[in-house]
């Protein structure tokens, strides 16, 4: 069973068709003993592999509930799950668990082991040994951003919250799982230190290309992180399951719309980049123009010429494909993106 | 002055008494450890079972000492057997009130971490839970043994091992030569044990307590 987990780590790198499912949730359902009502109500969802889901949605509804699922914390009351086309509904728990990676908001370090030890502990339940595990820890310290000489040797109580969440997320990454579960991760700490969290832990999953699914209830969080947004609504109900720009622009129904909540229109922006538009190219038009590199988003480039007093942006490209937009054509470009959901 | 004369004079007994009444004691409350912390763990999923375990055992420590050491006579005779019966019997219950506190208080997010990464029950028992109680749980051997120290001076009455002999006897020929001096003896030295023990599990928490736990 381990080796079926290993070698998928194996194919990930390797070329594997960008559709394929790796989770896969099938009529899953809840209903806690004791309970009138389903916590979860049976529920499908495809995730594909190396995706960023995000599941939103108001407290109480099932989101902790279906995430625990997936790593069978909490045991279905009927449904299937699929973790990269095996059907794991009914296999050993311990060691499914141990091929999925798990963070909570409340961290969860061992305050009397170290840092190191912390980090090692799921490769040390895989059975691996010391000389193996001690670089590999380092390796996860340097990763999530923690000098590995100065924490190595440090206990939980004397990180910050924030230092913690990255021990956490380390640990989680230990044994290279192919599937990370995250319930809040971030919701504990500081907006500041939450915003640098989420910006790095988005440069990570684009070198790590796992699968995750994160649950917030900060929609904003899930906007800035979710390939995928699953926004729930009572009972763990699909609302919508879309990209961010789509849930923008196209919202399914008022519900989605007032959970998104105003400004779609403008945070649509924080999502495009200027080397999307279409414009105008080559040609310089009148007025100074602000020169931005092509993954600016729209949001920051208009709020850079605002700042600047400019009327026209000029991105950067190749020789001869620098391309010259108009605040105007840039608005009417960006509400155009708003006709053609990717 | 007297009594410190007396002290000398007698001091090879003395000091032979005092090493039999603590090693009764860390018997008895070695005994209790097992058995109070085994039930602890064992009932975890059986909280009914635990509450009428803590009921029982919280009783028993309101049967007067001297009863129960009578009570025993006609099924373990005399001696060391229903010594060590009875004093394990008394200091069960701190032992397992403060194993089931202790494990109650570890930080259920540390407990469902371990839980989401695949470490099995017995894992979890064994790596996190047991260290993170240890500091509660040796405390309550702590009390039970302070406890057990001024208990097992009773023992006597079933000619039980330890430093209630000195009381007894003194006790029983009072107004006789040295007779106070000797019940001196025995309540000063059953002070002293209990001090001493103490102070060693002072110790005994600093150097067993995990690092992380310190820091
Ligand atoms: N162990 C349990 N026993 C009984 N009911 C439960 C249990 N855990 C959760 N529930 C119920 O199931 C529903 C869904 O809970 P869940 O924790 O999944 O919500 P959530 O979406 O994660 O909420 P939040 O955003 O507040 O974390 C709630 O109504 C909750 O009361
Ligand atoms: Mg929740």
């Amino acid at each position: 069973m381990s080796d079926s987990f290993g070698s998928t780590a194996l194919r990930l790198d390797s070329a594997s068709p960008p559709n394929d499912v790796m989770i896969k949730l099938e009529g899953l359902r809840k209903r806690y003993p004791g309970q009138s009502t389903d916590s979860v109500r049976p529920l499908d969802m495809e995730i594909r592999r190396g995706e960023f889901v995000v599941f939103v949605g108001p407290s109480g509804c099932g989101k902790t509930t279906t995430l625990r699922m997936i790593n069978r914390l909490v045991e279905p009351t009927s449904g299937q799950i699929w973790i990269d086309g095996r059907d794991v509904t009914h296999t050993d728990p311990d060691e499914l668990r141990r091929h999925i990676g798990y963070v909570i908001q409340q961290v969860g370090l061992i305050p009397h082991l170290t840092i190191s030890q912390n980090v090692g502990l799921v490769p040390k339940l895989l059975g691996w040994d010391k000389k193996r595990i001690e670089p590999r820890v380092d390796e996860l310290l340097d990763l999530v951003g923690l000098d590995p000489a100065q924490y190595r040797r440090r206990y939980p109580k004397q990180l910050s919250g924030g230092q913690q969440q990255r021990v956490g997320v380390a640990r989680a990454l230990a044994a290279d799982p192919p599937v990370m579960v995250m319930d809040e991760p971030f919701g504990a700490i500081d907006p500041i230190t939450r915003e640098r969290l989420q910006d790095e832990f988005l440069k990570l999953q684009q070198r790590i290309r796992k699968t995750i699914v994160f649950v917030t209830h900060d929609i904003d969080e899930a906007l800035k992180l979710g390939d995928r947004i699953a926004i729930f609504g009572e009972s763990s109900q699909l609302a919508q399951f879309a990209t961010p720009l789509e849930i923008l622009s196209h919202p399914a129904d008022d519900y989605v719309r007032s959970f998104v909540g105003t400004g779609a229109a403008i945070r649509r922006l924080g999502l495009l980049r200027v080397g999307d538009l279409e414009g105008a190219g080559g040609g310089a038009g009148a007025g100074p123009a602000l020169r931005v590199p092509p993954e600016t988003t729209v949001y920051a480039a208009l709020e850079q010429m605002l700042d600047a007093g400019a009327a026209r942006l000029a991105v950067d490209g190749e020789p001869g494909a620098e391309r010259s937009l108009s605040l105007q054509e840039m608005l009417a470009a960006a509400a155009r993106g708003r006709q053609v959901p990717s | 002055m007297e009594f410190l004369e007396y002290v000398s004079r007698n001091a090879q007994q003395i000091i032979f008494l005092t090493t039999q009444h603590v090693q009764v004691v860390l018997l008895s409350v070695a005994v209790a450890a097992v058995i109070g912390v085994s039930l602890g763990i064992a009932t975890e999923r059986a909280p009914r079972l635990r509450r009428l375990l803590l009921a029982f055992t919280g009783t028993l420590l309101t049967v007067p000492s001297f009863a129960l050491f009578g009570l025993l006579i006609p099924v373990l005779g005399l001696g060391l057997a229903p010594t060590v019966v009875a004093l394990t019997v008394y200091a069960i219950f701190p032992i397992l009130r403060n194993t089931v506190t202790g494990l109650e208080t570890v930080d259920p997010a540390v407990v469902e971490a371990a839980r989401g990464m695949g470490m099995n029950s017995w894992g979890r028992l064994r790596t996190i839970r047991l260290p993170l109680a240890w500091p509660v749980i040796l405390n309550g051997i702590r009390v039970s043994t302070i406890m057990v120290v001024a208990i097992a001076a009773i023992a006597a009455a079933v000619r039980g091992p330890g430093l209630g002999e000195l009381i007894f006897r003194g006790l029983a020929r009072i107004g006789g030569a040295n007779a106070l001096n000797q019940a001196l003896a025995g309540v000063v030295g059953v002070v002293l044990v209990a001090l001493v023990l103490d102070l060693l599990f002072v110790l005994a928490r600093r150097l067993t307590t995990p690092r992380g736990l310190r820091v």
